[in-house]
């Protein structure tokens, strides 16, 4: 493989002699003549590969933006499911008189703040 | 792509925002040091219900039709100084996030007590206390489906 700066150097002589010894791809030569014909009767000359790249980049870039939003969308979803689940807390009373006692000290509790504010 | 991943961000927030509920506190702070924290369950709620009427200490309050429409109480007392600011800024973000409003405020030389509740003009669906006195703060929150005017009632007839 030659550097850039090895073939700024080569004269034109050599420059010709490289190129005929490089490959060519096949049907290139097939696909000037179609273009040059297709432009020398006012058609615009044949593109298909570079659309189909085009299309190629589009559909690649389609399944990377879907796939994107679904596995966002699947993160938030998990993320909301550890959020909303917790376990319940373990209840403080076995006995529901003791419960019973508690809830009624509670609203007692409330009641006298709501006296010392009325007071 | 940016669009998506700030709605997403958005959402979540606003599934936090709207997950903070007396349980998410009590879960929070229940086993911190210098805290107490009591748990009154919904199973336990429905076995007080069978109880048959129990007057109140003073004799003159029936208390068994509010318990009976009770779901859930929690309860947090924090005597912890590195506790107590941030279970207040809490409780008043889970305030500021739900459909409460405020039933009754008092301040009184830097002690503060607020009470909220939630619903509507005949039901409550939930009561929040929090009283900041000194170097406590208490948390009390009910949880159910109450008679707004059993419970005014109520509360009134035991501050007598």
């Amino acid at each position: 493989m030659k550097r850039i700066e090895d073939i700024e150097k080569m004269s034109p002589e050599e420059l010709e002699q490289a190129a005929a010894e490089a490959p060519v791809p096949e049907g290139l030569a097939g696909r000037i003549e179609s273009a040059l014909a297709a432009e020398s009767v006012g058609q615009p000359p044949i593109v298909i590969p570079v659309l189909a790249r085009k299309r190629l980049a589009q559909k690649s870039a389609g399944r990377l933006l879907r796939g994107s939003i679904v596995a966002t969308l699947a993160a938030a979803a998990v993320a909301a499911v550890l959020i909303l689940h917790r376990p319940a807390p373990k209840d403080s009373f076995d006995d529901p008189l003791l419960a019973y006692q508690q809830v009624e000290e509670t609203l007692q509790f409330i009641a006298q703040k709501i006296n010392e504010v009325y007071k | 792509m940016k669009r998506i991943i700030v709605f997403a961000a958005l959402l979540l927030s606003f599934i936090y925002a709207s997950a903070q509920d007396g349980r998410h506190i009590y879960q929070k702070y229940s086993d911190e040091a210098d805290v107490s924290a009591v748990y009154v369950s919904p199973a336990m709620f429905r076995l007080i219900g069978r109880i048959p009427d129990i007057q109140s200490g003073n004799g003159n309050v029936n208390l068994t039709p509010v318990i009976q429409g009770l779901s859930g109480l929690y309860i947090i007392t924090s005597s912890n100084a590195e506790i107590n600011g941030k279970l207040a800024r809490d409780v008043r973000k889970f305030i500021n996030s739900g459909t409460y409003e405020l039933l009754l405020e008092a301040k009184d030389n830097g002690e503060k007590m607020t009470m909220y509740t939630a619903g509507d003009d005949k039901t409550v669906s939930s009561f929040i206390m929090l009283a900041e006195e000194g170097s406590e703060v208490s948390f009390i929150c009910l949880d159910g489906r109450l008679d707004r005017s059993r419970l005014e009632e109520l509360l009134v007839a035991e501050a007598r």
